[in-house]
């Protein structure tokens, strides 16, 4: 009975296809104008928004008030889900059918695997991605599995060096250390010469990538699919992060709750240096003890001997392939709204979030944002991960590795090996070693 | 196992009427009203649980995982249409592959967790029950401020598990906690609690057991109202000792009680979750981590393996059965049967 | 009626005459007490007590800092106080809908898990039905296979019954963790309350439910109140369950609110511990109502009936 359903489903959908094929093209709306009047759209779409309900949910709320000056019977439900559960909460419901939200701001890595499996709508060929060569590529690249486009980028980032400006002066360093021997340098000269600590680093895989990245690794390569992740190079990338802890210039990190001891000796300027992304500006810069955005200091992460290069993340906007073909309209009008160059603006200029949008940079509040300017050099060094769908699971056993080597001490090479088995074992089992 | 479902009487009395129907009637006669009693709960549970767990045990033999689950994948396009192509690597039956490659250790830390597990499990049951037993004893009897006592000790159960769990977990940071700061107030050295696997559970413990304390002091006070007063009277005027009448009088009174939570907090214990995973997240490097957790992490992250999961439990619950059943036969051989 | 044989010897001992006195009985054990011992008993149970606070005081007294001041290298009892918090939490947030939310669930859960546990329990210990003793097997099965593998299937099957997002969903949820637990406990207690109070009421012609409602339910105050406290609570603070089934902030339960405070980065810890104040002291006060009648024992209960 599912199968006739189905099938129906299929020609009915063929046939619409077709129509569309025959009267493509000529009848497309100019540009800047909506195909039909934005008040005759009428729908009710759920929106699940992971972002930060405290910081940047309001920001969101109000953007929803914007769009729906322009679309006035379009209602949005928006519904703040804490980002930790919304990959698996998303995934529940949409298995079942029931439950998931119409739209759903997905972190990068999620966008192939709800693709892979079904559980999104491929949006080639509408308008959100009329204009797809003005969205920056890599933040987009992740939005595409198997040929097909899933998303469209909302918000892009990357692992920066943060700095204390103060600290660094009162050490008597002039810029932001450039590699990691420089770090080194500048760390144990500004834990002789103040009170604080040079640098903490995260014991958490995503943390260590720039590293890796820095001597030129990867975790795996897609291309010749292949495991990469306990080549020498990463190896070399961890001994030189482990010699920052053992030589005493980074802090001797905790196994637990390491972010947050980072983020508090941060803002308590208890240590002057620190690498995290864009996400923490904002709760930094407000932390009654730091000294304010003018005593923050963003640049790219330093270079190892190949390269400098954080992961690249963000999040983008999906549409859940289960919400009914009649509401396509005003989802497509949503999404095209929240991710105008204006709505960028908008957001960079509230929450200092880094557009995806080439059109976006060249509005003046983005252009004369100090943070998003710092970030943009990062960001163009950002390397771009691997876009498959059991990229969600490659950082169990990285996070292993990393209080193995950064805690435990542990040789990082036995422990990458181990890495390298997991993934062949658990995570993509069809890689060669 | 089946039990309500195994009352035939009102159906089959009908087409036989030989020489059966008058015990089957008999026997319902007898007995409609228990089952009607127990009926409720059994459908519930039948639906809720039962059919997920036959289902769970079913998948555990196959190859089963949210990416292969369906036997084709359709993609739906925004403008209009449905793509769907077989899945090529559709689910199948593997036999014991699963149980293999997890008891082999080929997939996950199967010893290893379960090891951590019983440790955890004996320990934090062993506190729970032997302080519990003490505090309930200490608050059955009559003094000042009983009702105090009783509110003060019954607290930790009151607040939500999971701000506990944080609560502790503030407590044993290694840099601004409250441990430390004692340890190094009385001149010894701070202690890095999750760089070792030792002290990493022991953090848990000592959550664990505050938070089930007060459920077993509470369940166990319950249970000593039950002991009639005049046994402690004739107690007393022969002589007994207090520690003699809590010996004789006490503890086989309170045994209908504390079989059951002693049972029921093991199976709880064994698969409690939310502790291990918020206060130790298995560090350091995993070790730390329970059966239950560590399935979680092994097959919940990414692309969901439910047969890996389902295996997990099938294991868990086999273990979970053999104490069971190992555990009645104990209290059959003094007595008890249930 | 064929009566339970795992009745424990106490309870045959007091089969006959459980009228007596208890209160003559305890009194005297008071005054008897030395001076030592009674220091001995209060410094263990102040002690005991302390501990068991503690962590809550750190609650509380992080509830009432700001934000940056709980984590922090200073250990501080009080710095910049203020109530901040609590207004936060109660005007700018959803909480009071989430702690209505709550006492649905939980009073729902609890009363008719009360009675599906007490109608099982007394089934099982007084009738010996075929079915009675896998019955109780089957009880503890339910609770081996662990509930983060459950959760998926039993979301598919509310899915179905178009429970998802409805306060049923959790309650019926809740009720497989409840319900065979507080059967196991209450057929505990059951047993050891005497049969021959069953046979009076039996000759006196009551019907076997009437005999459980009207003479061995109020007999067994004390372990309702625990069984009743345990489904409360079971309610009030589950999390798992409330996170897959749940959606809409309206719909929120209190414990599952609170954890939107705290997010993976930036976690509000100032309004999290606020608000873990304001759901704790609702379970307190249930506590110290529900205590009173764990005093109350067989004794008590045998005098007035």
């Amino acid at each position: 009975m599912r199968r006739t359903a189905r099938g129906i489903a299929v020609l009915a959908s063929a046939a619409l296809a077709l129509s569309v094929a025959a009267c493509g093209g000529e009848d497309k709306a100019p540009e800047g104008q909506p195909a039909v009047d934005p008040a005759s759209l009428t729908a009710e779409l759920t929106w699940w928004d992971t972002s930060d309900p405290q910081n940047e949910g309001p920001a969101f709320k109000e953007l929803i008030a914007k769009f729906n000056q322009t679309y006035p019977n379009v209602k949005i439900n928006y519904q703040s889900v804490p980002f930790g559960e919304a990959q698996n909460k998303f995934k529940t419901a949409a298995q079942a059918k029931t439950g998931a939200p119409d739209i759903l701001r997905a972190e990068v890595a999620w966008v192939p695997e709800f693709a892979s499996l079904g559980y999104l709508y491929a949006l080639d060929g509408s308008e959100l991605l009329a204009d797809a060569a003005d969205f920056l590529e890599t933040p987009l690249a992740s939005n595409t599995y198997d040929g097909k486009t899933y998303g469209v980028p909302q918000v892009t980032d990357s692992l920066a060096l943060m700095y204390n400006k103060e600290l660094l002066s009162k050490a008597g360093i002039g810029e932001a250390p450039k590699t990691w021997a420089e770090l080194k340098t500048a760390a144990q000269t500004v834990k002789e010469k103040t009170d604080a600590e040079g640098v903490y680093l995260n014991p958490a895989g995503y943390f260590l990538l720039p590293f890796m990245y820095g001597e030129g690794g990867d975790l795996v390569d897609t291309g010749s699919q292949k495991i990469v992740v306990n080549s020498e190079q990463n190896a070399a990338g961890l001994k030189i992060a482990k010699d920052l802890i053992d030589s005493g210039a980074a802090a001797k990190p905790s196994a637990n709750d390491s972010y947050g001891t980072m983020m508090t000796l941060f803002k308590e300027q208890k240590v002057a240096m620190i690498i995290n992304g864009p996400w923490e500006v904002n709760n930094v810069s407000s932390a009654p003890d730091f000294g304010g955005l003018e005593n923050l200091g963003i640049a790219p992460v330093p270079a190892g001997s190949a390269r400098a290069g954080g992961p690249v993340g963000g999040h983008n906007y999906v549409i859940w392939s289960g919400m009914p073909q009649e509401k396509v309209d005003a989802a497509v009008a949503f999404v095209k709204f929240m991710s105008s160059a204006e709505s960028q603006a908008f957001l960079s200029d509230k929450l200092g979030l880094l557009p995806t949008r080439t059109s976006a940079y060249q509005v003046d509040s983005v252009k004369n944002n100090a943070v998003v300017a710092a970030f943009q050099a990062v960001n163009e060094a950002a390397v771009g991960r691997p876009w498959i769908p059991e990229a969600g699971q490659f950082f169990g056993p990285l996070d292993q590795m990393a209080t193995e080597v950064m805690v435990q001490n542990r040789d990082p090479k036995a422990s990458l090996d181990a890495v390298a088995k997991k993934y062949k074992a658990e995570v993509v089992p069809g890689y060669g070693l | 196992m089946s039990t309500v479902t195994a009352d035939p009487a009102p159906s089959s009395t009908r087409p036989g009427r030989s020489a059966r129907p008058p015990r089957l009637r008999r026997s319902w006669d007898k007995h409609w009203y228990a089952w009607a009693m127990v009926l409720p709960v059994v459908i519930v549970l039948a639906v809720l649980i039962f059919y997920p767990l036959f289902r769970g045990i079913w998948l555990s033999f196959t190859n089963l995982t949210e990416a292969n689950q369906v036997a084709e994948i359709c993609t739906r396009s925004i403008t209009g249409g449905e793509v769907c192509a077989d899945n090529p690597n559709k689910w199948e039956f593997i036999g014991l592959d699963n149980y293999v490659r997890v008891l082999t250790g080929q997939v996950g830390e199967f010893w290893q967790w379960t090891g951590v597990t019983l440790i955890w499990t004996f320990v934090c049951v062993a506190c729970h029950f032997g302080l519990g037993l003490g505090l309930a004893s200490m608050l059955n009897r009559p003094m000042r401020a009983r009702g105090l006592y009783r509110v003060l000790l019954v607290l930790p159960w009151a607040v939500p598990a999971f701000v506990s769990a944080f609560a502790w977990k503030f407590i044993f940071n290694e840099r601004f906690g409250l441990a430390n700061a004692l340890l190094t107030a009385v001149g010894i050295d701070p202690v890095s609690w999750f760089a070792d696997r030792w002290t990493a559970l022991f953090t848990a413990i000592v959550t664990n057991v505050w938070l089930g304390v007060p459920f077993m002091m509470v369940a166990l006070l319950g249970g000593m109202q039950t002991i009639p007063s005049e046994l402690y009277e004739a107690a007393e005027i022969d002589g007994a000792s207090a520690w003699q009448r809590f010996r004789n009088i006490t503890l086989p009174g309170l045994r209908p009680v504390s079989m059951t939570v002693v049972l029921l907090g093991t199976i709880w214990t064994f698969n409690m979750f939310p502790i291990i995973f918020l206060v130790t997240e298995g560090q350091p490097a995993g070790q730390s981590e329970i059966l239950v957790t560590g399935a979680y992490r092994a097959a919940f992250e990414g692309i969901r393996n439910y047969s890996l999961a389902s295996t997990y439990g099938v294991l868990i619950l086999s273990i979970l059965l053999v104490f069971s059943l190992f555990y009645r036969r104990v209290l059959r051989k003094q007595g008890e049967v249930w | 009626m064929s009566r339970s044989t795992a009745t424990p010897p106490t309870a045959d001992a007091v089969a006959g005459p459980a009228l007596a006195d208890s209160r003559r009985v305890t009194r005297a054990g008071r005054s008897r007490r030395s001076p030592a011992m009674s220091v001995l008993l209060h410094g263990t149970l102040i002690l005991a007590s302390l501990i068991a606070i503690g962590p809550i005081a750190w609650v509380l007294l992080s509830s009432l800092k700001p934000g940056y001041a709980i984590q922090s290298s200073e250990l501080t009892l009080f710095r910049d106080t203020t109530l901040s918090n609590y207004s936060y939490v109660l005007t700018e947030t959803n909480f009071p809908r989430w702690f209505l939310n709550s006492v649905i669930v939980a009073a729902f859960t609890m009363a008719i898990g009360i009675f599906l546990s007490a109608t099982t329990g007394y089934a099982v210990s007084r009738f010996n039905f075929p079915g009675r003793r896998p019955l109780m097997m089957v009880f503890l099965v339910t609770q081996m296979f662990p509930v983060a593998i459950l959760i998926v299937p039993i979301y598919t099957i509310l899915a179905r019954l178009g429970l998802i997002n409805t306060m049923p969903a959790l309650i019926i949820a809740y009720l497989t963790i409840a319900v065979p637990f507080c059967a196991w406990m209450l057929k505990g207690y059951f047993d050891s309350i005497p049969t021959s109070l069953d046979e009076a009421a039996a000759l006196d012609g009551c019907g076997p439910f009437a005999t459980f409602w009207r003479v061995v339910l109020p007999l067994a105050r004390p372990a309702v109140a625990v069984t009743a406290f345990y489904t409360f609570l079971t309610a009030w603070g589950e999390v798992a369950y409330a996170s897959a089934f749940i959606q809409t902030d309206n719909k929120f339960t209190l414990a599952y609110g609170l954890q939107q405070f705290v997010p993976q980065f930036n976690p509000q810890w100032e309004y999290l511990t606020a608000a873990a104040v304001l759901v704790t002291i609702p379970a307190g006060l249930v506590f110290f109502f529900a205590q009173k009648h764990l005093v109350s024992g067989l004794t008590a209960g045998g005098t007035k009936g």
